[in-house]
């Protein structure tokens, strides 16, 4: 891709060109978050760098930086500035990142496999499933409870906080995993299973970030 | 995000909420989760041994307002149905009865695992053969 004013070969973010300093037009609607901050396509990206990177091009695309420019000159920096944005709230945050990165690799994620597949195969493992019901049933007579105005068991209380806690390391566990299969997949090697492997870990952290989420909230208003 | 009039009034006043006793001869149970969002849904049915009609269906869904909905609808559904009828409903029957914008088609999907998942418990139960109901799936 060249720069649509000097035409030099682009380099770094596709929003904004090195050389000449233009922010670039139209075009740049169809780059995606990686090219729009400038770096490489990949899982194991580092948090500093990007920060860095993303506070810099912010600075550059700044509207207020534009306000003497053309008309067609501001409205690129609003674009652009607006992208910027969009790519770093979700590169910055790991999780985001894969679900992301798998997108746009091709690979249908949460919503987008709805329904495909054999339901057998969507499940998660039946221990966990269970266990997050059951949670889930202590939850809703926790909160029952809590509206009649009652104060929870301490019993309760202490079984949802050991629960929560044990859920949050699952999270971690989970999170580390995704870390190693997106190693993988940055190397190179045997990409095609590195990603059904992180799609099959997105799965099951859903059911795990839930919990973890729904106890939480339970439990503030319990203490 | 709107929902249909429909889905309103299964949230609000949701038909068969409730527990069916798990261990019965006659009670399948079929706990299943959505992927796509991380919520559950627990449908169990009691069936008639000499008939294979559906009698009663009770659900329990921990999910958003779509979710609770198609359970609702799916127990609504399957009660006085033969087990076989029963596995004929279709998620895709659950969306248009109740109107399911797209990002909403997994918690249909949910429901038809649901009622699958029940029936495939009370089959195990009573040493029916699983045939039809997963090839056609
Ligand atoms: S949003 Fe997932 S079941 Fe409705
Ligand atoms: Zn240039």
């Amino acid at each position: 891709m060249n720069c649509t004013s000097c035409q030099k070969p682009m380099q770094g973010s596709l929003l904004v060109c090195a050389a000449c300093g233009a922010v670039q037009g139209d075009g740049a609607a169809a780059i995606d978050y990686f090219q729009a901050l400038g770096v490489e396509r990949k899982f194991g990206l580092n948090a500093g760098d990007l920060e860095r990177e993303f506070h810099r091009l912010s600075r550059r695309l700044h509207p207020d930086r534009f306000v003497r420019a053309t008309a067609e000159e501001q409205q690129n920096s609003l674009r652009a500035t607006a992208l910027l944005n969009d790519a770093w709230r979700t590169l910055r945050d790991p999780v985001e990142r894969v679900e992301y990165l798998l997108k746009i690799e091709g690979h249908a994620v949460g919503e987008e496999h709805a329904g495909k597949g054999k339901s057998a195969e969507r499940q998660p493992p039946p221990d966990l499933l269970e266990e997050v019901f059951e949670l889930n049933m202590q939850l809703e007579e926790l909160r029952m409870s809590q509206k009649m105005g009652e104060t929870a068991e301490a019993s309760v209380v202490a079984d949802l906080t050991a629960a929560a806690t044990r859920f949050e390391a699952m999270l971690q566990t989970v999170d580390e995993r995704l870390a190693v299969e997106g190693a993988k997949w940055d190397s190179g090697e045997s990409r095609a299973q590195a990603a059904s492997r992180m799609i099959e870990l997105l799965d099951r952290r859903r059911y795990v970030r839930n919990l973890v989420r729904d106890v939480r909230e339970t439990l503030k208003t319990a203490a | 995000m709107a929902y249909s009039d429909k889905v309103v009034d299964h949230y609000n006043n949701p038909r068969n909420v409730g527990t069916l006793d798990k261990s019965s001869e006659e009670v399948g149970t079929g706990l299943v989760g959505a992927p796509e969002c991380g919520d559950v849904m627990r449908l169990q049915i009691r069936v008639n041994p000499e008939t294979q009609v559906i009698e009663e269906a009770k659900f329990k869904t921990f999910g958003c307002g779509s979710a609770i909905a198609s359970s609702s609808l799916a127990t609504e559904w399957v009660k006085g149905k033969t087990v076989s009828e029963a596995l004929e409903i279709k998620n895709t029957d659950i969306v248009k009865e109740l109107a399911l914008p797209p990002v909403k088609i997994h918690c249909s999907v949910l429901a038809e695992d649901a009622i699958r998942a029940a029936i495939g418990d009370w089959k195990k139960k009573n040493g029916v053969a699983e045939t039809e109901a997963v090839a056609a799936h």
